[in-house]
């Protein structure tokens, strides 16, 4: 009778089992800590963008803000007491907002000067006066993701711009 | 050999399973993050183009002989804005996709015996599409300068 012959029974040494299983173990240990660090590298870049994005946006804002609230503050400087004042509120009524256009400006510093070295917020001579001074110092951007990776919480984006009373003017 | 072709067969499964879930994850993280990026481009784009549009206008003569005169002022302001020229070529490309003149709005903020105060330029209705669904801007970003230029009420716009 033509039977086939049985497979010859192979044994795999002990020691090759145990090194198979331990890989096998070590794989899956590997994918883990591989998927972890990625994620984490992952995390890391997307937060970067997300908090830099904003701050680049907020440093801007602020900088379109300070041009506009310097020229208008110089636009209504006369020479008298009563332009400063007119100054001030000028600048304090300007509609523009910061952070996505979400925010206002908050603690704006107004100064004027008559030489452009000498600056002062509260002036007793306004008779002399041809140049104004705006600076937004408090455009704190709350920081979100690099915050958990080390970061601070906020990232000040300050801002200033200076105008004199002769402004440029387009012929066109 | 048989319940080693099965384990086997089974680490492929979970293998699928996990490389499906983690990209899965990193494919929204990932588009997220463009989302947001391309986003806040456009938007910073939009401020610089407000501003400077908004600069100009408060520097440029406001010639009112007629309400055309005053509109086609807008039209400039709006092209400056939109292109980044107040005449733009016929071929010119706008500062962000798809923004148009219609797209921005210029006010006059009136001052004493009608001559402007300063001028409001802000962008309204622009959605920003990104990947997924888009963001609209309207009347963000916004500027006001005030208005420096020389008055011309009687002139008309060449």
């Amino acid at each position: 009778m033509a039977g086939r012959r049985p497979a010859p029974l192979t044994l795999r040494p002990i020691s090759a089992v145990v090194l198979d299983v331990g890989r096998k173990n070590r794989q899956r240990g590997f994918v883990l800590i591989a998927m972890s660090v990625s994620m984490l590298l992952l995390l890391a870049v997307m937060g970067m963008c997300f908090d830099l994005g904003r701050i680049y946006i907020a440093r801007n804002e602020a900088q379109v803000f300070t041009d506009s609230a310097a020229m208008t503050a110089a636009a209504k400087l006369d020479g008298t007491p009563a332009g400063v004042v007119r100054a001030r509120e000028a600048v304090a009524h300007l509609p523009m907002r910061w952070n996505l256009g979400t925010q206002p400006f908050t603690g704006v510093v107004i100064e004027f000067s008559s030489d452009g070295r000498i600056w002062d917020r509260d002036p007793k001579d306004a008779s002399g006066l041809t140049l104004a001074r705006v600076t937004a110092p408090a455009n704190g951007v709350d920081i979100v993701f690099l915050r958990a990776a080390g970061g601070p919480k906020s990232f000040t984006v300050p801002s200033r711009s200076v105008a004199g009373v002769k402004p440029v003017r387009l012929v066109e | 050999m048989k319940s080693d072709r099965m384990r086997r067969g089974r680490q492929r499964g979970h293998a699928m399973i996990e490389l499906a879930l983690s990209a899965g994850i990193m494919i929204a993280c990932l588009s997220g993050t463009f989302q947001f990026g391309y986003t806040f481009y456009i938007y910073d784009q939009l401020v610089s183009a407000v501003g400077n549009g908004a600069r100009y206008a408060g520097s440029r003569t406001y010639r009112a002989a007629s309400a055309a005169d005053i509109e086609k002022g807008k039209a400039a302001i709006r092209n400056l804005v939109v292109y980044g020229n107040s005449r733009p070529a016929s071929d010119a490309a706008p500062v962000t996709p798809n923004l148009k003149p219609e797209n921005v709005q210029v006010t006059w903020i009136s001052g004493e015996k009608g001559v402007p105060d300063a001028v409001d330029v802000t962008i309204v209705k622009y959605p920003v599409g990104a990947m997924f669904g888009s963001f609209n801007f309207d009347h963000r970003p916004l500027a006001e300068f005030p208005f420096v230029g020389r008055y011309a009420p009687s002139e008309s716009e060449p």
